[in-house]
């Protein structure tokens, strides 16, 4: 009988410990997808701010996979001055909830 | 067919005293096993999340160094006449914090001669920029993280009038 329960208990924990790495691993496809949708979307913005003017706005070019969305704020895409670079924060939001920010600085050339 | 199979009964009955707490040693032995496969587990799961932090870490630390050149880029245009005065004149530094990170920027003149269209020489202004992380010693060898060849370009004032990115390169 003890080792009926003991059996018992060891084969749940089993299922548990495995239902947690598979859910560990797709928290981990999806952190490190966003990972390179992150630093798509700034070598998009970045490239977007290289061909600025003075006075002028940019329009940035990027797609984000299925079920991930990408923004910047402040969400303005007027040029920033020659003198003073601008100060970005971009996010990027997962399909588990989970989302990541960074910061990039960009200037008009 | 008179024959029984007194070997199928007699296991069927009592046990053999020999056999007695064999079921609780296999538990035992199971519980082991079991336990060696999830701490086998805890450890890949434990592995993947240190490899992803640290791809974070380096990412942002990346960036940081990319926005701290951005942002010296500008202070040199800014000084205009200054650092871009003469080709002998001093580099400098800025520390910039972005990301969690404080990254240094060192810079220094790198003027280059080339010749225009109608074959006069043109002096050229460039700079080179090396970024790392700030341990309050300039960049050097393998610290540093971002390494750029800038070029500004001057109108007749000495005002920079554009900046020309030559080469950008990430070593981490």
């Amino acid at each position: 009988m003890l080792a009926v329960v003991i059996i018992g208990l060891t084969v749940t924990a089993l299922l548990s410990a495995l239902a947690n790495a598979g859910h560990a691993g797709n928290v981990q496809r999806s952190l490190v997808e966003m990972d390179a949708t992150m630093r798509n979307y700034a070598e998009a913005t970045k490239s977007a701010v290289q061909s600025c003017t003075a006075g002028g706005s940019y329009s940035v070019s990027f797609m984000p996979p299925a079920g991930y969305s990408a923004s910047a704020a402040p969400a303005s895409t007027i040029c920033p001055s020659v003198a003073n670079p601008a100060v970005l924060d971009l996010t990027v939001q997962g399909p588990l909830g989970v989302h990541e920010t960074m910061q990039i600085i960009v200037r008009t050339p | 067919m008179q024959r029984t199979r007194p070997f199928l009964r007699r296991r069927s009955g009592r046990r053999a005293p020999e056999d007695r707490g064999a079921a609780l040693f296999l538990a035992i032995g199971f519980v082991f096993m079991i336990g060696a496969i999830a701490a086998g587990l805890a450890s890949v799961m434990v592995s993947s999340l240190n490899g992803r932090a640290t791809l974070t870490v380096v990412r942002n630390r990346q960036y940081a160094a990319d926005g701290a050149i951005e942002r010296a880029i500008t202070q040199v245009r800014n000084q205009g006449g200054g650092a871009l005065s003469s080709c002998s004149a001093a580099g400098a530094n800025i520390v910039t914090s972005l990301n969690g990170a404080t990254i240094r920027v060192d810079w220094t003149n790198a003027c280059t001669t080339v010749r225009g269209s109608d074959g006069t020489p043109v002096a050229q202004h460039d700079v080179v920029f090396s970024a790392c992380v700030d341990t309050g010693v300039p960049c050097a060898g393998g610290a540093v993280i971002i390494n750029a060849l800038v070029n500004f370009e001057q109108g007749s004032t000495g005002a920079v009038t554009k900046t020309y990115v030559q080469s950008w390169s990430v070593n981490a």
